[in-house]
């Protein structure tokens, strides 16, 4: 197993009060395997991704990779990089495209070449003279795609997923997620994928943990969620709902 | 009589690149129903909505042969009378809650000020109300939520609390844009039953703005379609999936299915001859 979270719990104190955002939740993910997470927001899925990456306190259990636990230096960053949701919000506005995709290369310190960054970019579908313009030069997709860019300057084995489309319109996120599968069969890339919406994350994960309040409600694998053969009547409802976005109309 | 008329609504912006046509002749009449307006980011579905309210700063014009509000010519009505129309009258859930909740006030203090301003309520009055609002919108633990930050909220309750904050006034014209996209499809589904409930009990008119075609589908009576800024197709919202124009036609197709083969998703084509 390449991911192996144990019992994790999260808790985040605010006003005196303790908000317990992830309760014992376990999962694995194989290499090379997209796993992906839903749930109603504030059950704590992204929560998941954020303790992975030292973004959140963890308050109990383990996370293990490749079989150790993880610390977060800078080994870990070149194994495990994020993609967050917003891309509005993600890169820095006042950092050319340029200056976003070196910084990685030049912290880890890695040779910084011209070719580097627009193999980067054309690896995205982007244009190389893109390379000076700024976040807001750009469409909310193209944003995306650097987003994408940025976390696999590094080259790592592991991309977590935050809900990497739901800001966009349905003809730019058919485009990211095949830019998303297309990488992750080029480069044999694990998957943590976050989303709310099931049609995504059965069109992209081989398999499904869905949660509820903090807490790992049921696992199913894609074909279960295809034959609608959830055990648990939370998973049910979740997919009452997606009713309209069945292979049938 | 129909609620809302727009007859040729044109919504322009003279920049230093030259001129934006942002809507391009857009007619719709809106009785008490919910007509969805769908298409992709810069279709000029959101300027529609927001030329309703001439919620739309310079050097953005807009123009129309006719827009009228219950008898009320929007086209020629004062900035005081807008004024009195926007929230109590027509009000607008507006598309990201991050920005359009004031950062450093209270959730509660925000969800009163209307109250005790507009309608003199007293401060335990205006507060039970805005508790009965946040539970109409299923927040769980309201009390929390009028004490919290917008920071200190999620999208989908930030989401929640914007639509909570418009229909405390009872308008006769809801327009949301995207209120539901922070949201996950079952809490989704407990928003949009709450606004049905309000056009049905209360003959409120909606109009419902979304990139979302399968939940526009299912929920609104009524479709148009934009494609830079012209209305590409007009359809009843029970036949969208058999939609003629190849531009609604290509969106939802570009959509993934559960149970779908993991092919790539097709990609839309764009003729030029859709934008004429």
């Amino acid at each position: 197993m390449l991911i192996e979270i144990e019992n994790l719990s999260v808790t985040f104190t605010a006003h005196g009060r303790q908000v317990r955002a992830v309760e014992n939740v376990s999962l694995n993910v194989k290499a090379q395997e997209s796993f992906g997470l839903v749930g109603e927001s504030g059950s704590g899925k992204s929560t998941i991704l954020r303790a992975i990456c030292g973004l959140a306190p963890i308050s109990g259990g383990s996370i293990r990779i490749n079989g150790k636990p993880i610390t977060h230096n800078r080994a870990f960053s070149r194994q495990v990089q994020m993609v967050f949701q917003d891309p509005y919000a993600s890169l820095h506005p006042r950092h050319t495209l340029d200056r976003t995709l070196s910084e990685p290369l030049a912290i880890h310190g890695l040779p910084l070449t011209d070719a580097a960054i627009t193999k980067a970019l054309t690896d995205v579908g982007l244009p190389p003279n893109f390379r000076f313009r700024y976040p807001h030069q750009l469409s909310g997709g193209q944003r995306q795609r650097v987003a994408i860019a940025r976390a696999l300057m590094l080259q790592p084995e592991i991309l977590l997923l935050d809900e990497p489309t739901s800001a966009l319109d349905a003809s730019v996120q058919a485009e990211t997620l095949n830019l998303l599968s297309r990488l992750r069969a080029e480069r044999g890339l694990t998957f943590l994928m976050v989303s709310h919406d099931l049609a995504v994350i059965d069109h992209m994960c081989d398999r499904i943990l869905v949660m509820q309040h903090g807490r790992a409600v049921e696992e199913l694998t894609r074909d279960a969620l295809a034959t609608a053969q959830m055990k648990t009547e939370y998973a049910r409802s979740l997919f009452a709902a997606s009713a309209d976005r069945m292979l049938e109309g | 009589m129909s609620l809302l008329s727009v007859k040729n609504l044109r919504v322009t912006f003279d920049t230093e690149a030259g001129r934006v046509e942002a809507v391009r002749g857009v007619s719709f009449d809106l009785g008490r129903e919910r007509l969805g307006i769908v298409g992709e980011s810069g279709s000029g579905k959101t300027m529609t909505g927001r030329s309703v309210l001439r919620l739309i700063r310079p050097p953005g014009k807009i123009e129309a042969d006719e827009m009228t509000f219950d008898g009320i010519d929007l086209m020629r009505a004062s900035e005081t009378e807008m004024r009195s129309l926007r929230g109590p009258r027509i009000a607008m859930v507006m598309q990201d809650p991050k920005y359009s909740l004031n950062p450093v006030m209270k959730v509660g203090a925000q969800l009163t000020e209307g109250l005790r301003q507009r309608d003199k309520l007293s401060k335990p009055a205006a507060y039970a109300k805005a508790i009965d609002a946040l539970n109409a919108v299923q927040i769980r633990d309201p009390a929390r939520v009028m004490e919290a930050y917008p920071h200190e909220l999620s999208g989908g309750m930030g989401q929640r609390v914007m639509i909570a904050m418009m229909l405390i006034p009872n308008p006769d014209l809801l327009i949301a844009d995207e209120p539901t996209s922070a949201l996950d499809v079952t809490v989704q589904a407990e928003v949009l039953s709450i606004l049905d409930n309000l056009v049905k009990t209360r003959g409120m008119g909606l109009i419902f703005i979304s990139h979302d075609l399968r939940l526009v589908a299912r929920f609104c009576d009524r479709v148009l379609v934009m494609y830079k800024g012209k209305v590409v197709e007009e359809l009843a919202a029970k036949d969208l999936m058999h939609a003629k124009h190849p531009y609604t036609q290509g969106l939802l197709n570009c959509l993934p299915r559960i149970g779908g083969t993991r092919q790539p998703l097709p990609s839309l084509d764009r003729d030029a001859s859709w934008a004429l």
